[in-house]
């Protein structure tokens, strides 16, 4: 039940507001996405993962609303708002640069 | 915007709580539901897929522990739940709950009372602009003592100083003011240019003095504060159409003071000194104020006065009595020997809450004992140590909140009984209520003594203890080294009980000392009325005839009203005359011929082993008996005391004791010229008792009363124009509307 190996604190914000930035998510669908788009080397459990969710809500990132799943069940799905999609550009801009700058760093010969 | 959501958010998790549970449990079903629809389709059996979701996930009665505890609002929830089993527990033992709520409410509402004194007297800020800056100055006599300036002197330090922004004199008297509703007698103070500049406050309505209202025998004018001009102008915004007769004398009004400006204390008029300056560098009375320069000390302050007082003691010699200058900030002469009572009252009522929180250590601790199976057990069940604390702090802060509540309730009404209690010369005392910074006074000893508590009876939860607590099972746990240590903290606690509970009670009985220190003269039943006959020139014996004639009809008209025991006039009343008493050198003559002027005077009184120093005031016969002031050797003034007997003094002990040690003053003979330009001998014929004639705190000063002054003309009207009656009634209330 522990977090999985790797993820550090805010970066499962970040994995959160990915997934959302491709489409409108419920808890399920967005722990499933993360593991797909990680190759099964992030796996969340669902006290983690509502935490941030609960998180996110607050910081006014994402929105919830109740909607019918495509089998017509009811599931909470997750919406991102302006604020979010601002946040999840920039944060992305940055993680890039440092990736790129780690990369480089740890290329050097 | 984020923390308003943040906020919004919790609140829904505190009182929507049911509703956010469903939710999050319907959402985490939901989900996992649906992960296990997935695997189902995958080919696994709907139990396997269930188990496998479980495991990966993790449970969902776990999950949603997490999520709770995340916001914020689960501390508070926590908090509460813990306040309610607190509420509840201390219900099943009302007693104890009762008895300490009532102990640490006595102890809050006493601090706070006293802390609102000490927050209106102490702590607040004069109303001036940059108070910090004003002072109040005086010229220093060799023993220490303050006197007022005298006119010469006065200029000297405003022409010479170079520490001060600007310097003013100023003096107060009583006098009968109409052209109002009704005529009053009220305080109106003389100021010279620069008074209101000097404390940094303009006139609210209306002007300042102008130019050629500040000149020798300028055009009146008169500024008054914003109390007459409510009660007595009606607040007419017309100021031209009601101008006031001050003794006599018309005086347009041109201003009005705000509100907050009461300087000094309770005055109603201020007019601008428009007299000549008296030449004498002994006369000492005018007050004088001035304010700071920018970025100058106090200690530069002092330093340059102290300069110019040495200066004119070097030129002037024995033509001047000063001998050194003295600047004190004005809040600190407001306040004066007050502080060192209310420090003192504030330390004994500060011990005595912490002797409450002591009693209720004590009885908290009893409780401890009893519960520390059921802490044991929670412990056991997986309590953390932070969780058990917060429950002890819960109950603690239970207590004390409660206590806080009936402290205010009680502060509130003490702070209303106040005025009854608080001695009268209180200075600043109107400003005394419960405002915010009171309540906030009331709110941090409220918190702080839960903390205390609740660190109190929880610091024994070391795991080792409650484990024995725990083994011991339901027996007495009395391991001998336990039980002797907690013999050891009972006994102690006792001890320092004992002791905060003695510092307490001397700290009370010494302020108890400070404001009750007698004044000399009994107060019951001692009523005092003041009225300023109109002035008359000694050189004018027809003028002065009536006016003797007016008093003794006065008092003979006074003593004729049923249930008035007797009745005694005097120049300056003991406390309220305060500053305003006159103080002065006389010679003692033994048997040496009388200075045939005042220059022969200056002479004989060079030689300082026949100069006495003494406060002076003129008082008619039957005043130290109306007063209740003790004869101790030889008569008060009576009957046989008039104009053209030898002229007599009264003395008072300390005065006998100071210049006649061991021996008997009664027939001796002093000469106190330079009061009031009359040069006849007094022969002393009486010791009575000390009489306190500043405020209350300050020490017994060496005093000395002249002739009885209905009696004796010349001294009476060469003294200011104004006479305070006493008379003593035998019952409180029953004759006071028969004065006029």
């Amino acid at each position: 039940m522990a977090e999985p190996s790797g993820l550090v604190q805010g970066t499962l914000d970040m994995l959160i507001l990915k997934t959302l930035a491709l489409a409108p998510m419920h808890g399920y669908g967005i722990a499933q996405r993360i593991e797909q788009m990680s190759q099964g080397v992030f796996s969340v459990n669902a006290g983690s993962l509502f935490v941030a969710l609960q998180r996110l809500q607050r910081a006014g990132l994402i929105r919830g609303e109740w909607k019918a799943t495509e089998n017509s069940r009811r599931a909470k799905y997750y919406v991102l708002t302006r604020a979010g999609r601002q946040r999840f550009e920039r944060e992305t801009r940055e993680w890039g640069r440092q990736a790129a700058a780690i990369a480089r760093i740890l290329g050097a010969t | 915007m984020s923390m308003l959501r943040k906020v919004a958010s919790g609140l829904r998790g505190l009182f929507l709580r049911e509703r956010v549970d469903r939710e999050l449990e319907e959402e985490l079903r939901t989900c996992l539901e649906l992960e296990i629809e997935a695997r189902m389709r995958e080919g696994m059996s709907r139990e396997e897929a269930a188990r496998a979701v479980r495991l990966k996930r993790g449970n969902i009665e776990v999950a949603k522990e997490i999520v709770h505890a995340a916001g914020w609002e689960s501390v508070v929830d926590s908090w509460w739940r813990d306040l309610r089993f607190a509420a509840r527990a201390l219900r099943r033992s009302p007693g104890f709950a009762t008895v300490a709520i009532v102990t640490l409410g006595l102890g809050i509402g006493a601090s706070t009372a006293i802390f609102s004194v000490v927050e209106a007297v102490l702590l607040r800020s004069l109303p001036y602009p940059d108070p910090a800056r004003i002072v109040r100055v005086w010229e220093l006599r060799p023993d220490g003592h303050r006197m007022p300036f005298a006119d010469p002197n006065f200029a000297d330090f405003r022409a010479q100083n170079r520490t001060f922004a600007s310097l003013a004199e100023y003096s107060t008297w009583p006098a009968s003011v109409s052209g109002g509703s009704e005529p009053v007698r009220v305080d109106v103070t003389t100021v010279s240019d620069d008074f209101f500049s000097s404390l940094g406050v303009a006139p609210f309505r209306g002007r300042g003095f102008a130019k050629d209202e500040r000149r020798l025998h300028g055009a009146p004018a008169v500024i008054v504060s914003y109390r007459f001009w409510q009660r007595r102008l009606g607040a007419a915004p017309d100021l031209s159409r009601s101008p006031l007769v001050i003794d006599g004398k018309v005086y347009p009004v041109v201003g009005v003071m705000p509100a907050r400006f009461d300087f000094p204390p309770g005055v109603a008029a201020w007019i601008p000194r428009q007299f000549e300056p008296e030449p004498s560098r002994t006369a000492h009375n005018f007050q004088a104020i001035g304010r700071l320069r920018d970025g100058t000390s106090l200690a530069q302050a002092r330093a340059d006065v102290s300069t110019i007082a040495h200066r004119i003691k070097a030129q002037y010699g024995k033509d001047v009595e000063l001998f050194d200058a003295s600047v004190a900030p004005l809040a600190d002469d407001l306040v004066g020997e007050v502080r060192a009572a209310l420090l003192t009252l504030s330390g004994a009522v500060g011990l005595l809450l912490l002797v409450a929180c002591a009693n209720v250590a004590g009885l908290l601790l009893a409780r401890t004992s009893a519960r520390r199976k059921e802490v044991a057990v929670r412990a056991a069940l997986g309590a953390g140590r932070g969780r058990l604390i917060q429950q002890f702090m819960a109950e603690s802060m239970f207590l004390s909140c409660a206590g806080g509540v009936l402290g205010i309730v009680i502060a509130i009404g003490a702070v209303r009984a106040l005025p009854t209690v608080i001695p009268t010369n209180l200075p600043r005392q109107e400003g005394i209520g419960i405002n915010p910074a009171v309540l906030l006074f009331a709110l941090a000893a409220t918190l702080l003594v839960a903390l205390g508590l609740g660190l109190f009876s929880s610091r024994r939860l070391g795991a080792e203890d409650l484990q024995q607590a725990l083994s011991a099972g339901s027996r007495n746990y009395s391991h001998g080294g336990n039980r002797r240590l907690r013999h050891f903290l009972v006994t102690g606690e006792i001890a320092l009980t004992l002791a905060i509970l003695v510092g307490a009670g001397l700290l009370g009985r010494s302020f108890l000392r400070l404001v009750s220190t007698s004044p000399g003269f009994h107060q019951e039943n001692l009523v005092t009325i003041g009225f300023s006959p109109p002035a008359a020139k000694w050189s004018d014996p027809q003028a002065i005839a009536r006016q003797v004639h007016q008093l003794d009809e006065i008092v003979s008209r006074l003593r004729a009203i049923p249930r008035v025991e007797s009745v005694g006039l005097t120049g300056a009343l003991p406390v309220a005359g305060g500053d305003d008493m006159a103080t002065g050198n006389f010679l003692l003559l033994n048997g040496a011929p009388t200075p045939a002027d005042l220059e022969g005077f200056g002479r004989m009184a060079r030689d300082s082993s026949r100069v006495g120093h003494a406060d002076y005031c003129v008082v008619g016969e039957d005043y130290f008996r109306t007063l209740g002031v003790p004869l101790r050797r030889g008569r008060e003034f009576d009957s046989r005391d008039v104009v053209e007997t030898p002229h007599v003094a009264v003395i008072n002990e300390s005065l006998a004791r100071q210049r006649w040690p061991g021996r008997d003053p009664v027939g001796q003979i002093i000469e106190f010229g330079n009061m009031d330009s009359n040069l006849q001998p007094l022969t002393i014929v009486g010791v009575v008792g000390d009489v306190r004639a500043r405020a209350r705190f300050s020490p017994a000063r060496h005093r000395l009363c002249g002739l009885p002054s209905a009696r004796s003309p010349e001294r009476q009207v060469a003294h200011p124009p104004r006479a305070q009656r006493c008379s003593r009634r035998r019952d409180h209330f029953g004759g006071a509307r028969h004065f006029p």
